[in-house]
């Protein structure tokens, strides 16, 4: 199975799509800016949802032996992380499913204040997004450091998990903007 | 006198757009689950009867050394029922457990009877009672028949356990995480794996309140020699 598939493409341009949002609306002035910037979080974020969905199934598919869905030799493989049963969940709970949780809180976040920017409670959203994304960070580099050091047969790198951990710190990013926003009075 | 004129705000919308956001929410992780599952269903994975066995990687010893082991690099995925691959007996002990120094007899004689057609693999775990300290040299004193004292509740030297040396492979499990991940508190306990590492035969299930009395021996013949 080649390690470049048609779903790993569709996510790296999701990614890249809401890299090139925020990087060019980050600074633009104005309700216009921040609406880009909320653009940006949402694609970061849909990314997140159905990339963290694509590893569930990888998951679910390799409890009953190996998968079609993702290469399972060389350094940059999924078989071996995913479907690592020491490694591949939390406390029993798959690691896709936890970040399908997590990035549907943080697409509410973002649905919200892109569906009414001017809200009373934009501004507490605001810094609850940005304090949901900066906890997954911990998670990511945990998961980083797992893929690398402590599966069967490491060092690897899965290319679907990175791919979310990349869309996580995208959101980091763009809720910081976002925040930056709200107190610097450039959010309309 | 000049007034000043405060500069008007833009207000929010008057409806509260958080219930749509979350309806609009639950919709895409409802349509992301369901295709997820569509893609590749859920397995009923853990050690009742028609479950699949849970897996794990742990380091089993051989006789000669330690080394990585994994349940299911051993399953033959493609089993239909009817070829040749082998069955699994997991047996659950601890090398302190008077019950599993008694059984050790038995182990070595359905061993000699069936290892043809069942592979035989022991998870020797450390209960959480006392003299059951367990060690690296004990497991494999025990698995080998040598000499070490500790065996039994720290009671006798393991050269002295019932039955012969066994030649299968034996895991350490003294942390318990297998035992736990497979819902255990206790041993001796047996399974039998159909050779996809589908749970055939659950010994706490037949023998535990309300089942049939079913003994392992009694199982192997119908579930393996039946075949």
């Amino acid at each position: 199975m080649a390690v470049i598939t048609a779903p790993l493409m569709i996510f790296v341009l999701g990614i890249v799509v809401s890299f090139y949002l925020l990087i060019r609306s980050r600074d633009s002035p104005g309700e216009e800016g921040t609406i880009g910037v909320l653009n940006a979080s949402m694609g970061f974020s849909a990314v997140g949802i159905i990339g963290s969905g694509w590893t569930w199934a990888i998951h679910n598919s390799m409890l009953v032996g190996s998968s079609s869905m993702c290469a399972t030799e060389g350094l940059v493989q999924c078989g071996s992380v995913i479907g690592d049963p020491q490694w591949n969940n939390l406390f029993g709970i798959p690691w896709g499913l936890i970040g399908i949780g997590s990035f549907a809180i943080i697409w509410f976040f973002v649905l919200s204040i892109r569906m009414d920017l001017h809200a009373k409670w934009s501004s507490n959203y605001v810094n609850l997004l940005y304090f949901v994304c900066l906890a997954g960070v911990p998670f990511v580099l945990w998961l980083v450091l797992v893929e690398l050091t402590m599966v069967d047969g490491a060092p690897h790198i899965c290319p679907y998990c990175t791919v979310i951990h990349i869309a996580l710190l995208g959101m980091v990013a763009s809720a910081f903007y976002l925040r930056q926003r709200k107190e610097t009075g450039s959010w309309s | 006198m000049s007034r000043r004129r405060a500069k008007s705000l833009p207000k929010g919308k008057d409806e509260d757009v958080r219930t749509m956001a979350g309806l609009f929410t639950a919709g895409i992780i409802s349509l992301v689950v369901v295709i997820s599952v569509i893609l590749a269903p859920i397995p009923q994975v853990g050690p009742d009867e028609g479950n699949l066995a849970p897996d794990f990687i742990a380091d089993s010893y051989n006789g000669a050394s330690w080394s990585e082991y994994r349940l299911s690099d051993n399953y033959d995925w493609d089993w239909n029922g009817s070829s040749d691959s082998k069955w699994f007996l997991i047996y659950f002990m601890d090398t302190d457990c008077p019950y599993c120094w008694v059984e050790g007899d038995e182990m070595s004689q359905l061993h000699s009877q069936w290892s043809d057609r069942v592979n035989f693999l022991t998870i020797a775990a450390e209960l959480s009672i006392p003299d059951h300290d367990s060690t690296r040299g004990e497991i494999e004193a025990f698995r080998d028949k040598t000499s070490y004292f500790g065996c039994n509740s720290d009671r006798d030297d393991c050269i002295d356990r019932p039955g012969t040396p066994n030649n299968w492979p034996y895991v350490d499990d003294r942390s318990m995480s297998i035992m736990k991940q497979w819902g255990l508190s206790g041993t001796p306990v047996s399974f039998i794996l159909e050779p996809d590492g589908t749970v055939a035969w659950n010994k706490n299930k037949h023998q535990g309140q309300g089942g049939d009395g079913e003994e392992l021996s009694a199982a192997l013949q119908r579930l393996v020699g039946g075949q």
